[in-house]
């Protein structure tokens, strides 16, 4: 990575399982399809992988269950900003030296809907940590609430309108219809997004990503090696992960220049690329204000514009800065952040058929929101 | 009302003040006894000086909204006959930024109002636990 110590990494395999709406297979099920097939992808043998790390499920265990190993370096991350937890992890491994080629894994499985919770079908974990004392009194259990929070304090704070997010919601879906992995893949009007019901008004439920039983893998290792490997090079050029404040999220300071703002200064310190430099986004969309928030933190529009620069077509296939062109996870579904290192790749590898971005040669994927976040940038090798 | 009744905090020795406080109808903030800086939600130390002595103490219950949403769908059993609700983020005006995720009680979701001024209520969910909820300043409960 340039502005960084150590080696350089590449991105060299990437898979997912086979997602879908309560799918009935475990966790390691999912794994063990993520990871066949990002070694397939890649080339590689599973024997060749000597570094581990995820988020869901316990890294070593997936390992020894596809005939990895010995490991040189392994990690189970749990509460942090989604795939890109490990996912940087595993490129400090590489970079470092810590292993040669690490394999980052992101499992994510259905969660309880609103209609079993509310029927007493389904039940909440006793809260972890006492700071659930200050919210489940108060009927707050949901993370759709304190994203209702966020983006009522964003509409009032930006020139964004509700008409903004149902521009947003119908371009993403657009994209969906040109991706065979997508799960959503019928045209949706702005019209009819603002038919759908709020959830956590201003939020509704098209604002959120769709629940589904998901793994993912990728494989990262060093530029030398990948040189001799398959698939086009896709470089990590910078990486950044952030930290601003405790898992609270209805008690951010600010609720519209979060953790993103801080992680993107940091990104942009150390490369000499910047924001007219990205081709492509692939920006987290868990809840759709999240969305928003990173392009006005990554310096892809102006602060406060993000809703007049989508509606404007400027995220579209052809627009100034085609976002999320997987269709994002509201589509695609909950892959927890993987999706979008696995589509940027995708891009910059030029694999990505209809939806394909001409000429992608820089792109950038970042996860989260509010207390933490994290952002890649990638590049043709 | 569900027979499962409201989900109640759990016992803890850091957060049991506030509890105890709201069943009487007050509202108790952790505050350091040694540099006096209000701390919320309530740690085991003081963010500005390091000082372990900490206590709730009694505030003002005034406070202004930072942002607010209405909640349309139940994720537990209690709350499915009370939807929609307001959850909100209220300033407290004893120090910048001291900020309480409560309820919003009394105005109607389109007369809320960014900033606007609110004071503390109190709401029993049942006979044994009662919450520090928030209204509109000056208006009669």
């Amino acid at each position: 990575m340039s502005a960084t110590t150590g080696r350089r990494v590449a991105i060299v395999g990437v898979g997912y399982s086979d997602v879908g709406r309560n799918t009935g297979r475990s966790e390691r099920h999912h794994a063990a399809q993520a990871a066949v097939r990002a070694l397939d992808d890649a080339g590689l043998e599973a024997a060749d992988v000597d570094g581990a790390s995820t988020w869901g499920g316990d890294a070593i265990d997936f390992a020894h269950m596809l005939g990895m190993g010995p490991l040189s370096w392994h990690l189970n991350v749990s509460v942090s900003p989604a795939f890109i937890t490990p996912a940087v992890h595993a490129v400090m491994a590489v970079a470092t030296g810590a292993c040669e080629t690490a394999m980052a894994f992101r499992l994510m499985m259905q969660q309880p809907s609103s209609a079993q919770l509310s029927s007493g079908a389904a039940q909440l974990g006793a809260p972890s940590v006492v700071d659930a004392n200050f919210l489940y009194p108060f009927g707050n259990f949901s993370p759709t609430q304190w994203a209702g929070l966020l983006m009522n304090r964003y509409l009032h704070e930006s020139d964004a309108t509700e008409e903004h997010f149902a521009e947003f919601a119908s371009i993403q879906r657009e994209y969906a219809t040109r991706n065979p992995d997508a799960l959503q893949t019928d045209p949706l009007t702005p019209a009819e997004f603002l038919e759908k019901p709020y959830i956590t008004k201003p939020l509704r439920i098209l604002d959120c990503d769709y629940p589904c039983d998901s793994g993912a893998a990728v494989i990262f290792t060093t530029e030398e090696r990948a040189r001799d490997l398959k698939a086009p090079v896709v470089l990590v050029e910078a990486q950044s992960l952030s930290a601003i404040s405790d898992m609270n999220f209805e008690l951010l300071p600010d609720m519209v220049h979060t953790s993103p703002a801080h992680c993107s200064e940091q990104l942009w310190a150390r490369t000499d690329l910047g924001p007219d430099d990205i081709d492509t986004a692939h920006l987290y969309d868990g809840f759709s204000v999240i969305t928003f928030q990173w392009l006005e933190a990554l310096g892809l529009c102006d602060p406060g514009q993000a809703g007049p620069f989508i509606a404007a077509g400027n995220t579209k296939q052809d627009g100034s800065v085609p976002l999320n062109t997987d269709g994002g996870a509201v589509n695609v579904g909950r892959r927890h952040g993987a999706n979008f290192c696995i589509e940027a790749t995708r891009q910059l590898r030029g694999e990505c058929g209809d939806r394909q971005v001409d000429g992608a040669e820089v792109s950038v994927w970042a996860n989260a929101v509010g207390p933490f976040s994290g952002a890649m940038l990638l590049r043709k090798g | 009302m569900s027979p499962l009744g409201p989900p109640r905090p759990m016992a803890d020795p850091i957060t049991d003040f506030f509890w105890e406080a709201a069943s009487r109808r007050e509202l108790h903030i952790q505050r350091c006894q040694s540099c006096g800086t209000f701390i919320h939600l309530p740690r085991p130390i003081c963010r500005s000086c390091h000082s372990f002595d900490l206590a709730g103490e009694p505030v003002s219950g005034r406070g202004t909204l930072y942002s607010f949403s209405e909640t349309h769908k139940a994720f537990h059993p209690f709350f499915v006959d009370r939807v929609p609700y307001l959850i909100a983020v209220v300033d407290l005006v004893e120090q910048p930024g001291l900020r309480l995720h409560t309820n919003l009680v009394g105005i109607d979701e389109p007369d809320v109002r960014f900033g606007m001024e609110v004071e503390v209520d109190f709401e029993a969910l049942d006979a044994e636990l009662t919450i520090p909820v928030f209204r509109p300043a000056g208006a009669a409960a």
